[in-house]
Protein backbone atom coordinates (compact mmCIF):
# COMPACT_ATOMS: atom_id res chain seq x y z
CA UNK A 1 0.00 0.00 0.00
CA UNK A 2 1.05 3.70 0.10
CA UNK A 3 3.54 4.92 1.94
CA UNK A 4 4.29 8.33 2.99
CA UNK A 5 6.18 10.38 0.81
CA UNK A 6 9.50 9.73 1.51
CA UNK A 7 10.77 13.42 2.15
CA UNK A 8 12.85 12.75 5.10
CA UNK A 9 15.93 14.76 5.42
CA UNK A 10 14.25 17.86 7.09
CA UNK A 11 15.29 18.03 10.81
CA UNK A 12 13.68 20.92 11.29
CA UNK A 13 9.86 19.24 11.15
CA UNK A 14 9.04 15.99 12.34
CA UNK A 15 5.85 15.83 9.68
CA UNK A 16 5.46 14.38 6.34
CA UNK A 17 2.07 14.14 5.52
CA UNK A 18 -1.05 16.67 5.93
CA UNK A 19 -3.94 15.44 4.01
CA UNK A 20 -6.45 19.03 3.90
CA UNK A 21 -9.32 16.60 2.88
CA UNK A 22 -10.50 13.49 4.90
CA UNK A 23 -14.46 12.61 4.38
CA UNK A 24 -15.73 10.99 7.53
CA UNK A 25 -19.29 10.79 7.87
CA UNK A 26 -22.09 9.47 9.82
CA UNK A 27 -23.32 6.00 8.83
CA UNK A 28 -26.90 7.00 8.44
CA UNK A 29 -29.38 10.07 8.22
CA UNK A 30 -30.45 8.75 11.71
CA UNK A 31 -27.07 9.34 13.48
CA UNK A 32 -26.93 12.58 12.54
CA UNK A 33 -30.68 13.57 13.16
CA UNK A 34 -30.10 12.99 16.56
CA UNK A 35 -28.04 15.98 16.80
CA UNK A 36 -30.75 18.45 15.43
CA UNK A 37 -32.89 20.53 17.96
CA UNK A 38 -36.50 18.74 18.76
CA UNK A 39 -37.99 21.10 15.92
CA UNK A 40 -36.27 19.31 13.31
CA UNK A 41 -35.40 16.34 14.66
CA UNK A 42 -38.54 14.53 13.90
CA UNK A 43 -38.57 15.84 10.53
CA UNK A 44 -34.75 14.36 10.05
CA UNK A 45 -31.94 15.14 7.06
CA UNK A 46 -33.95 16.58 4.13
CA UNK A 47 -31.04 18.29 1.63
CA UNK A 48 -31.55 19.37 -1.74
CA UNK A 49 -31.14 16.04 -4.39
CA UNK A 50 -28.09 16.11 -6.41
CA UNK A 51 -29.01 16.69 -10.34
CA UNK A 52 -26.11 13.67 -11.15
CA UNK A 53 -24.34 11.45 -9.20
CA UNK A 54 -21.18 9.69 -10.70
CA UNK A 55 -21.09 6.91 -13.01
CA UNK A 56 -19.90 4.47 -11.08
CA UNK A 57 -21.40 5.66 -7.98
CA UNK A 58 -18.26 4.16 -6.07
CA UNK A 59 -16.29 5.12 -2.96
CA UNK A 60 -13.57 2.99 -0.81
CA UNK A 61 -15.74 -0.06 -0.19
CA UNK A 62 -13.60 -0.67 2.84
CA UNK A 63 -14.58 2.90 4.43
CA UNK A 64 -18.38 1.60 5.06
CA UNK A 65 -19.36 0.88 8.40
CA UNK A 66 -19.44 -2.52 9.93
CA UNK A 67 -21.52 -5.28 7.57
CA UNK A 68 -23.29 -2.58 5.84
CA UNK A 69 -20.45 -2.20 3.72
CA UNK A 70 -20.76 -1.30 0.10
CA UNK A 71 -24.31 -1.20 -0.60
CA UNK A 72 -24.20 2.42 -2.76
CA UNK A 73 -22.21 5.00 -3.30
CA UNK A 74 -21.50 7.91 -1.08
CA UNK A 75 -24.46 10.09 -2.42
CA UNK A 76 -26.98 7.04 -2.81
CA UNK A 77 -26.47 4.18 0.04
CA UNK A 78 -28.13 3.34 2.64
CA UNK A 79 -25.19 3.75 4.80
CA UNK A 80 -22.56 6.60 3.88
CA UNK A 81 -18.86 5.94 2.77
CA UNK A 82 -16.54 6.64 5.91
CA UNK A 83 -18.25 6.21 8.25
CA UNK A 84 -16.10 3.58 9.43
CA UNK A 85 -13.75 4.47 12.27
CA UNK A 86 -11.75 1.32 11.93
CA UNK A 87 -10.96 2.16 8.38
CA UNK A 88 -10.30 5.87 8.23
CA UNK A 89 -7.66 5.21 11.13
CA UNK A 90 -6.28 2.61 9.22
CA UNK A 91 -5.70 5.39 6.19
CA UNK A 92 -3.31 7.34 8.21
CA UNK A 93 -1.61 4.92 9.28
CA UNK A 94 -1.35 3.87 5.49
CA UNK A 95 -0.37 6.68 4.54
CA UNK A 96 1.89 7.72 7.13
CA UNK A 97 -0.20 10.79 8.14
CA UNK A 98 0.28 13.21 10.72
CA UNK A 99 -2.75 15.12 10.33
CA UNK A 100 -5.75 15.21 8.38
CA UNK A 101 -8.88 17.13 8.17
CA UNK A 102 -12.27 16.33 8.67
CA UNK A 103 -14.64 17.50 6.10
CA UNK A 104 -17.48 15.33 6.47
CA UNK A 105 -20.34 14.11 4.36
CA UNK A 106 -20.18 15.88 0.99
CA UNK A 107 -24.06 16.12 0.07
CA UNK A 108 -25.18 18.10 3.19
CA UNK A 109 -25.45 20.76 0.40
CA UNK A 110 -25.39 23.40 3.53
CA UNK A 111 -25.61 26.73 1.47
CA UNK A 112 -27.85 25.67 -0.76
CA UNK A 113 -30.79 24.74 1.64
CA UNK A 114 -33.46 27.34 1.00
CA UNK A 115 -34.70 26.92 4.71
CA UNK A 116 -31.41 29.13 6.31
CA UNK A 117 -32.51 28.31 10.08
CA UNK A 118 -32.85 24.48 8.82
CA UNK A 119 -29.53 25.04 7.10
CA UNK A 120 -28.02 26.42 10.28
CA UNK A 121 -29.17 24.11 12.67
CA UNK A 122 -27.84 21.05 10.36
CA UNK A 123 -24.40 22.50 10.11
CA UNK A 124 -24.57 22.85 13.74
CA UNK A 125 -25.63 19.19 13.95
CA UNK A 126 -22.86 17.83 11.92
CA UNK A 127 -20.11 19.88 13.76
CA UNK A 128 -21.56 18.57 17.26
CA UNK A 129 -21.75 15.00 15.95
CA UNK A 130 -17.90 15.13 14.63
CA UNK A 131 -16.76 16.61 17.75
CA UNK A 132 -18.40 14.36 19.78
CA UNK A 133 -17.79 10.80 17.78
CA UNK A 134 -14.94 11.55 15.91
CA UNK A 135 -12.04 14.24 16.92
CA UNK A 136 -11.89 11.87 20.04
CA UNK A 137 -10.53 8.92 18.21
CA UNK A 138 -7.40 9.92 16.97
CA UNK A 139 -5.33 13.09 17.83
CA UNK A 140 -4.41 13.22 14.10
CA UNK A 141 -8.14 13.92 13.41
CA UNK A 142 -8.36 17.94 12.92
CA UNK A 143 -11.61 19.39 12.84
CA UNK A 144 -13.72 22.04 10.67
CA UNK A 145 -16.45 23.66 11.55
CA UNK A 146 -19.30 23.51 9.12
CA UNK A 147 -20.77 27.20 8.77
CA UNK A 148 -24.34 28.33 7.16
CA UNK A 149 -23.08 31.35 4.98
CA UNK A 150 -26.84 32.68 4.96
CA UNK A 151 -27.05 33.31 8.68
CA UNK A 152 -23.87 35.01 9.26
CA UNK A 153 -24.39 36.38 12.29
CA UNK A 154 -25.45 32.44 13.99
CA UNK A 155 -22.65 30.99 12.68
CA UNK A 156 -20.46 33.80 13.81
CA UNK A 157 -21.53 33.06 17.24
CA UNK A 158 -20.85 29.53 16.37
CA UNK A 159 -17.76 30.00 15.15
CA UNK A 160 -17.38 31.85 18.81
CA UNK A 161 -19.02 28.84 20.83
CA UNK A 162 -17.25 25.90 19.36
CA UNK A 163 -13.54 27.30 17.55
CA UNK A 164 -11.75 27.66 20.83
CA UNK A 165 -11.09 23.75 20.83
CA UNK A 166 -7.55 23.17 20.28
CA UNK A 167 -8.79 20.49 17.58
CA UNK A 168 -10.38 22.76 15.55
CA UNK A 169 -8.11 24.91 12.90
CA UNK A 170 -10.80 25.91 10.12
CA UNK A 171 -14.39 26.90 9.18
CA UNK A 172 -15.43 24.87 6.10
CA UNK A 173 -17.69 26.67 3.78
CA UNK A 174 -19.75 23.69 1.88
CA UNK A 175 -20.91 24.31 -1.70
CA UNK A 176 -19.13 27.37 -3.02
CA UNK A 177 -22.61 29.07 -4.96
CA UNK A 178 -24.35 31.09 -2.42
CA UNK A 179 -27.00 33.87 -2.87
CA UNK A 180 -24.23 35.99 -3.24
CA UNK A 181 -20.63 35.94 -4.15
CA UNK A 182 -18.90 35.18 -0.44
CA UNK A 183 -16.77 38.19 -0.82
CA UNK A 184 -19.84 40.35 -0.24
CA UNK A 185 -19.96 42.57 3.28
CA UNK A 186 -23.18 40.46 4.26
CA UNK A 187 -20.87 37.35 4.93
CA UNK A 188 -17.95 39.01 6.59
CA UNK A 189 -19.25 38.34 10.66
CA UNK A 190 -18.09 34.75 9.46
CA UNK A 191 -14.81 36.02 8.78
CA UNK A 192 -14.42 38.20 11.17
CA UNK A 193 -15.28 35.57 13.79
CA UNK A 194 -13.06 33.01 12.27
CA UNK A 195 -9.73 35.56 12.35
CA UNK A 196 -10.91 36.23 15.90
CA UNK A 197 -10.98 32.94 16.88
CA UNK A 198 -7.75 32.03 15.09
CA UNK A 199 -8.89 29.68 12.65
CA UNK A 200 -8.80 29.51 8.59
CA UNK A 201 -11.19 29.16 6.05
CA UNK A 202 -11.72 25.97 4.20
CA UNK A 203 -13.52 26.04 1.01
CA UNK A 204 -15.08 22.48 0.00
CA UNK A 205 -16.30 22.28 -3.36
CA UNK A 206 -19.15 19.53 -3.16
CA UNK A 207 -22.12 19.93 -3.56
CA UNK A 208 -21.92 23.53 -4.95
CA UNK A 209 -24.49 24.40 -7.35
CA UNK A 210 -26.55 21.34 -6.88
CA UNK A 211 -30.15 21.19 -5.88
CA UNK A 212 -31.90 24.22 -5.68
CA UNK A 213 -28.88 26.11 -5.67
CA UNK A 214 -27.75 29.01 -8.84
CA UNK A 215 -25.93 26.82 -11.27
CA UNK A 216 -21.77 26.09 -11.16
CA UNK A 217 -21.88 27.94 -14.18
CA UNK A 218 -23.21 30.27 -15.83
CA UNK A 219 -23.64 28.18 -18.75
CA UNK A 220 -26.51 26.70 -16.46
CA UNK A 221 -26.63 23.15 -14.54
CA UNK A 222 -24.75 20.46 -15.79
CA UNK A 223 -26.69 17.04 -16.73
CA UNK A 224 -23.91 14.51 -15.58
CA UNK A 225 -21.46 14.27 -12.82
CA UNK A 226 -18.84 14.15 -15.45
CA UNK A 227 -19.59 17.56 -16.88
CA UNK A 228 -20.46 18.93 -12.82
CA UNK A 229 -16.69 17.75 -12.15
CA UNK A 230 -15.15 19.27 -15.22
CA UNK A 231 -16.57 22.91 -14.15
CA UNK A 232 -16.89 23.38 -10.82
CA UNK A 233 -13.70 24.87 -10.54
CA UNK A 234 -15.24 27.87 -12.33
CA UNK A 235 -17.43 28.51 -8.84
CA UNK A 236 -14.67 28.62 -6.98
CA UNK A 237 -12.67 30.91 -9.66
CA UNK A 238 -15.96 33.35 -9.09
CA UNK A 239 -15.36 33.11 -5.21
CA UNK A 240 -11.53 33.67 -5.07
CA UNK A 241 -12.38 36.64 -7.31
CA UNK A 242 -15.22 37.93 -4.99
CA UNK A 243 -12.64 37.39 -1.51
CA UNK A 244 -9.89 39.22 -3.50
CA UNK A 245 -12.16 42.33 -5.15
CA UNK A 246 -14.27 42.79 -2.66
CA UNK A 247 -11.17 43.51 0.15
CA UNK A 248 -12.00 40.39 2.46
CA UNK A 249 -7.97 39.47 2.18
CA UNK A 250 -7.01 42.41 2.85
CA UNK A 251 -9.80 43.66 6.00
CA UNK A 252 -9.29 39.83 7.18
CA UNK A 253 -4.96 39.72 6.94
CA UNK A 254 -4.90 36.94 9.56
CA UNK A 255 -6.93 34.96 7.50
CA UNK A 256 -6.28 31.94 5.28
CA UNK A 257 -8.44 30.28 2.92
CA UNK A 258 -7.98 26.91 1.31
CA UNK A 259 -9.63 26.27 -1.76
CA UNK A 260 -10.40 22.37 -1.44
CA UNK A 261 -10.79 19.67 -4.27
CA UNK A 262 -11.11 22.43 -7.20
CA UNK A 263 -7.84 22.14 -9.03
CA UNK A 264 -5.39 24.40 -9.44
CA UNK A 265 -3.80 25.14 -12.88
CA UNK A 266 -7.02 27.79 -13.21
CA UNK A 267 -5.05 29.98 -10.48
CA UNK A 268 -2.53 31.70 -12.68
CA UNK A 269 -4.64 32.40 -15.09
CA UNK A 270 -7.13 34.06 -12.68
CA UNK A 271 -4.13 35.71 -10.36
CA UNK A 272 -2.07 37.05 -14.30
CA UNK A 273 -5.88 38.17 -15.63
CA UNK A 274 -6.51 39.81 -12.31
CA UNK A 275 -3.23 41.26 -11.58
CA UNK A 276 -3.51 42.95 -15.47
CA UNK A 277 -6.81 44.02 -14.88
CA UNK A 278 -5.97 45.43 -11.70
CA UNK A 279 -3.08 47.98 -13.48
CA UNK A 280 -6.21 49.80 -14.60
CA UNK A 281 -9.26 49.05 -12.63
CA UNK A 282 -7.91 49.72 -9.34
CA UNK A 283 -9.21 52.61 -9.02
CA UNK A 284 -13.24 50.57 -8.43
CA UNK A 285 -11.21 48.76 -5.96
CA UNK A 286 -9.02 51.42 -3.91
CA UNK A 287 -8.98 49.05 -0.25
CA UNK A 288 -6.69 47.37 -2.09
CA UNK A 289 -3.15 47.37 -1.17
CA UNK A 290 -1.17 45.35 -3.09
CA UNK A 291 -2.34 43.57 -6.68
CA UNK A 292 -4.16 40.70 -6.55
CA UNK A 293 -1.72 37.80 -6.81
CA UNK A 294 -0.01 39.31 -3.61
CA UNK A 295 -2.92 38.35 -1.84
CA UNK A 296 -3.17 35.24 -2.86
CA UNK A 297 0.14 33.81 -2.46
CA UNK A 298 0.18 35.81 1.37
CA UNK A 299 -3.12 34.23 1.92
CA UNK A 300 -4.87 31.90 -0.30
CA UNK A 301 -3.88 28.20 -0.74
CA UNK A 302 -5.18 25.09 -2.95
CA UNK A 303 -5.36 21.19 -2.70
CA UNK A 304 -3.90 18.63 -5.00
CA UNK A 305 -6.75 16.62 -5.77
CA UNK A 306 -8.07 15.34 -8.02
CA UNK A 307 -4.42 15.29 -9.39
CA UNK A 308 -4.02 16.10 -12.82
CA UNK A 309 -2.55 14.23 -15.09
CA UNK A 310 -1.31 15.68 -18.73
CA UNK A 311 -0.39 12.36 -21.05
CA UNK A 312 3.12 13.55 -20.25
CA UNK A 313 3.29 14.43 -16.60
CA UNK A 314 6.36 16.37 -16.50
CA UNK A 315 4.99 18.89 -18.91
CA UNK A 316 2.90 19.70 -15.95
CA UNK A 317 5.94 19.75 -13.83
CA UNK A 318 6.25 22.43 -15.93
CA UNK A 319 3.62 24.45 -15.68
CA UNK A 320 3.53 24.70 -11.84
CA UNK A 321 6.92 25.88 -11.73
CA UNK A 322 5.54 28.82 -13.96
CA UNK A 323 3.43 30.10 -10.94
CA UNK A 324 5.35 28.82 -8.18
CA UNK A 325 2.60 26.60 -7.51
CA UNK A 326 5.17 24.92 -4.90
CA UNK A 327 4.16 28.03 -2.72
CA UNK A 328 0.51 27.68 -3.06
CA UNK A 329 -0.53 23.87 -3.06
CA UNK A 330 -1.17 21.60 0.15
CA UNK A 331 -2.04 17.60 -0.21
CA UNK A 332 -5.21 16.30 0.21
CA UNK A 333 -6.32 12.75 -0.57
CA UNK A 334 -10.55 13.30 -0.90
CA UNK A 335 -11.04 10.01 1.48
CA UNK A 336 -12.73 7.94 0.41
CA UNK A 337 -14.56 8.46 -2.55
CA UNK A 338 -14.08 7.56 -6.18
CA UNK A 339 -11.62 10.41 -7.03
CA UNK A 340 -9.24 9.52 -3.99
CA UNK A 341 -5.76 10.19 -4.50
CA UNK A 342 -2.84 8.47 -2.95
CA UNK A 343 -0.08 10.32 -1.83
CA UNK A 344 1.92 8.81 -4.24
CA UNK A 345 0.37 9.51 -6.75
CA UNK A 346 -0.73 13.16 -6.07
CA UNK A 347 2.27 15.14 -7.60
CA UNK A 348 3.71 14.54 -11.28
CA UNK A 349 7.31 13.67 -11.93
CA UNK A 350 10.45 16.20 -11.26
CA UNK A 351 9.29 18.08 -8.80
CA UNK A 352 12.04 19.54 -6.41
CA UNK A 353 12.34 17.90 -3.12
CA UNK A 354 11.70 21.17 -1.61
CA UNK A 355 8.46 21.51 -3.38
CA UNK A 356 7.33 18.03 -2.62
CA UNK A 357 7.82 18.52 0.50
CA UNK A 358 6.37 22.28 0.97
CA UNK A 359 3.25 20.59 -0.61
CA UNK A 360 3.01 17.40 1.20
CA UNK A 361 3.10 18.82 4.75
CA UNK A 362 5.06 22.67 4.87
CA UNK A 363 2.15 24.90 3.87
CA UNK A 364 0.01 22.82 5.61
CA UNK A 365 2.16 22.99 8.55
CA UNK A 366 2.29 26.82 8.49
CA UNK A 367 -1.00 27.51 6.98
CA UNK A 368 -3.25 26.10 10.00
CA UNK A 369 -0.05 26.73 12.81
CA UNK A 370 0.52 22.65 13.65
CA UNK A 371 2.63 21.32 16.07
CA UNK A 372 5.14 18.39 15.02
CA UNK A 373 3.52 16.31 17.62
CA UNK A 374 -0.41 16.63 17.71
CA UNK A 375 0.05 16.34 21.61
CA UNK A 376 1.52 19.65 21.63
CA UNK A 377 -1.80 21.03 19.86
CA UNK A 378 -3.19 23.91 22.54
CA UNK B 1 22.01 67.72 -21.54
CA UNK B 2 18.33 69.13 -21.79
CA UNK B 3 17.23 71.29 -25.13
CA UNK B 4 14.77 74.24 -24.85
CA UNK B 5 11.64 73.68 -27.03
CA UNK B 6 9.12 76.52 -27.29
CA UNK B 7 5.82 74.83 -27.04
CA UNK B 8 3.14 77.58 -27.43
CA UNK B 9 1.64 81.06 -25.74
CA UNK B 10 0.98 80.56 -22.33
CA UNK B 11 -2.21 81.54 -22.92
CA UNK B 12 -3.05 78.77 -24.98
CA UNK B 13 -2.84 76.59 -22.16
CA UNK B 14 -4.87 77.15 -19.66
CA UNK B 15 -5.52 75.38 -16.68
CA UNK B 16 -6.85 71.78 -17.51
CA UNK B 17 -5.82 72.21 -21.29
CA UNK B 18 -3.19 69.64 -22.57
CA UNK B 19 -1.14 70.10 -25.84
CA UNK B 20 0.58 67.59 -28.06
CA UNK B 21 3.72 68.54 -29.66
CA UNK B 22 6.93 66.98 -31.40
CA UNK B 23 9.89 68.04 -30.11
CA UNK B 24 13.53 66.69 -30.38
CA UNK B 25 12.08 64.01 -32.29
CA UNK B 26 9.10 62.47 -30.35
CA UNK B 27 5.96 63.26 -28.94
CA UNK B 28 5.62 65.27 -25.61
CA UNK B 29 2.09 65.62 -24.18
CA UNK B 30 2.72 69.19 -22.21
CA UNK B 31 0.17 69.89 -19.43
CA UNK B 32 -1.32 72.62 -17.30
CA UNK B 33 -2.24 71.30 -14.10
CA UNK B 34 -3.83 74.30 -11.75
CA UNK B 35 -1.00 76.87 -13.14
CA UNK B 36 1.49 74.18 -13.01
CA UNK B 37 2.98 72.94 -16.40
CA UNK B 38 4.23 69.21 -17.36
CA UNK B 39 5.49 67.17 -19.46
CA UNK B 40 4.97 63.67 -20.43
CA UNK B 41 6.42 61.57 -23.37
CA UNK B 42 3.38 60.49 -25.52
CA UNK B 43 3.81 56.70 -24.56
CA UNK B 44 2.33 54.30 -22.51
CA UNK B 45 4.65 51.86 -21.13
CA UNK B 46 2.27 49.29 -21.33
CA UNK B 47 1.89 48.96 -25.29
CA UNK B 48 2.85 52.07 -26.82
CA UNK B 49 -0.24 53.61 -26.92
CA UNK B 50 -0.52 57.60 -26.97
CA UNK B 51 -0.74 57.98 -23.37
CA UNK B 52 -1.26 61.53 -23.75
CA UNK B 53 -4.32 61.24 -25.48
CA UNK B 54 -6.31 59.64 -22.86
CA UNK B 55 -8.55 61.37 -20.25
CA UNK B 56 -7.66 63.49 -17.60
CA UNK B 57 -8.99 62.87 -14.39
CA UNK B 58 -8.98 62.32 -10.58
CA UNK B 59 -9.03 58.88 -8.48
CA UNK B 60 -10.58 57.31 -5.99
CA UNK B 61 -9.49 56.73 -2.44
CA UNK B 62 -10.42 54.45 0.36
CA UNK B 63 -10.28 54.82 4.65
CA UNK B 64 -11.97 51.08 4.96
CA UNK B 65 -12.34 48.22 3.37
CA UNK B 66 -15.38 48.39 0.79
CA UNK B 67 -15.96 51.67 1.72
CA UNK B 68 -15.05 54.68 -1.04
CA UNK B 69 -13.47 57.49 0.71
CA UNK B 70 -12.90 61.42 -0.88
CA UNK B 71 -12.55 61.74 -5.27
CA UNK B 72 -8.77 63.46 -5.25
CA UNK B 73 -6.46 64.78 -7.73
CA UNK B 74 -9.02 66.19 -9.59
CA UNK B 75 -6.80 66.87 -13.17
CA UNK B 76 -3.75 65.91 -12.05
CA UNK B 77 -4.31 61.85 -13.27
CA UNK B 78 -4.19 60.71 -16.93
CA UNK B 79 -5.69 57.40 -18.17
CA UNK B 80 -3.92 55.79 -21.11
CA UNK B 81 -6.76 55.87 -23.94
CA UNK B 82 -6.29 52.42 -24.72
CA UNK B 83 -6.17 50.03 -21.54
CA UNK B 84 -7.25 53.16 -18.99
CA UNK B 85 -4.02 52.69 -16.46
CA UNK B 86 -3.37 55.39 -14.40
CA UNK B 87 -0.45 57.96 -14.20
CA UNK B 88 0.54 60.76 -12.33
CA UNK B 89 1.02 63.75 -14.82
CA UNK B 90 3.72 65.48 -12.57
CA UNK B 91 5.91 62.47 -12.31
CA UNK B 92 4.90 60.34 -15.12
CA UNK B 93 4.57 57.49 -12.54
CA UNK B 94 1.60 55.21 -12.60
CA UNK B 95 -0.66 54.98 -9.36
CA UNK B 96 -0.46 50.77 -9.35
CA UNK B 97 3.27 50.62 -8.99
CA UNK B 98 5.91 53.67 -9.31
CA UNK B 99 8.56 51.63 -10.70
CA UNK B 100 6.01 51.73 -13.92
CA UNK B 101 6.12 54.83 -15.56
CA UNK B 102 6.47 56.93 -18.67
CA UNK B 103 9.45 59.95 -19.09
CA UNK B 104 8.97 63.10 -18.00
CA UNK B 105 10.39 66.22 -19.13
CA UNK B 106 10.96 69.84 -17.32
CA UNK B 107 8.02 72.74 -18.42
CA UNK B 108 7.56 75.91 -17.37
CA UNK B 109 6.82 78.91 -18.28
CA UNK B 110 9.46 81.38 -19.72
CA UNK B 111 9.59 84.86 -21.68
CA UNK B 112 8.98 84.08 -25.05
CA UNK B 113 12.30 84.46 -27.66
CA UNK B 114 11.51 87.70 -30.31
CA UNK B 115 11.69 85.31 -33.28
CA UNK B 116 9.56 82.82 -32.25
CA UNK B 117 5.70 83.57 -33.16
CA UNK B 118 2.93 81.14 -31.91
CA UNK B 119 0.43 82.65 -33.71
CA UNK B 120 2.12 82.05 -36.81
CA UNK B 121 1.17 78.60 -36.92
CA UNK B 122 3.99 76.82 -35.79
CA UNK B 123 3.24 75.17 -32.68
CA UNK B 124 6.62 74.08 -31.74
CA UNK B 125 10.05 76.65 -31.52
CA UNK B 126 12.49 74.86 -31.10
CA UNK B 127 15.78 76.85 -29.19
CA UNK B 128 18.96 75.45 -27.99
CA UNK B 129 19.29 76.87 -24.44
CA UNK B 130 22.68 77.42 -24.83
CA UNK B 131 24.96 80.02 -26.74
CA UNK B 132 27.95 79.04 -28.62
CA UNK B 133 30.34 78.44 -25.89
CA UNK B 134 28.05 76.32 -23.72
CA UNK B 135 27.12 79.49 -21.00
CA UNK B 136 23.60 79.58 -20.72
CA UNK B 137 21.65 82.08 -22.26
CA UNK B 138 21.33 85.70 -20.35
CA UNK B 139 17.58 86.11 -20.90
CA UNK B 140 17.61 89.47 -20.50
CA UNK B 141 20.57 90.61 -22.36
CA UNK B 142 19.44 88.49 -25.09
CA UNK B 143 16.28 89.04 -25.33
CA UNK B 144 15.82 92.32 -23.96
CA UNK B 145 12.67 91.30 -21.85
CA UNK B 146 13.40 92.84 -18.47
CA UNK B 147 12.05 96.40 -17.75
CA UNK B 148 13.35 96.69 -14.53
CA UNK B 149 13.96 100.16 -13.53
CA UNK B 150 12.51 101.92 -16.79
CA UNK B 151 9.26 103.78 -17.14
CA UNK B 152 6.87 101.06 -18.89
CA UNK B 153 5.01 101.97 -21.98
CA UNK B 154 1.29 102.13 -21.93
CA UNK B 155 0.37 98.70 -23.16
CA UNK B 156 3.23 97.00 -20.66
CA UNK B 157 0.54 94.77 -18.84
CA UNK B 158 -0.58 93.38 -22.52
CA UNK B 159 2.72 93.01 -23.73
CA UNK B 160 3.79 90.75 -20.62
CA UNK B 161 1.41 88.09 -20.68
CA UNK B 162 1.20 88.04 -24.85
CA UNK B 163 4.85 87.25 -24.02
CA UNK B 164 5.28 84.56 -21.90
CA UNK B 165 5.93 81.13 -23.19
CA UNK B 166 5.17 77.27 -22.44
CA UNK B 167 9.01 75.67 -22.52
CA UNK B 168 9.80 72.22 -22.15
CA UNK B 169 13.06 71.10 -22.00
CA UNK B 170 13.68 67.69 -23.92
Amino acid sequence: MAQAPQSSGDAESGLSLVDCDLHQSYATDDELAGYLPERYESRGIVIPELLFRHESSSSRPDSFRGDETATGGYNSADVYAGSSKEAVIDILDENGTDYAFLTHQTDLTINGIPNTDYAFELAKAANEYAMEEWIPEDDRLLMSLFVAMEEPEKSAEMIREMGDHPRVRQILIQSVVGRNPFGQEYYWPVYEAAEEMGLQVGLHVSSTGTGTMYPPTAAGHPTTSIEWSSVVPSAYMGTLASLVTEGVLEKYPDLGFNFIEGGYMWVPQLMWRMDNLWKAARSQVPWLEKRPSEYIYDQVRFTTQPAHFPEDPRRLTKLMEAFDAEKLLMFSSDYPHHDTDDPEHALPPGLSEEARERIYYKNAQEFYDLPDDPADLE
Amino acid sequence: MTTRHEVCSASELEPGDRKLVEVGGISVGVFNVDGEYHALNNVCPHQLADLCEGPVTGTTTSDEVGEFGEWVRDGEIIRCPWHGWEFEIESGESLFNPHVRTRSFEATVEEMAPDCDPTDGESVCERANETADGNAVDQEEKYGTSLAGDEPPVDTYEVEVESETVVVYV
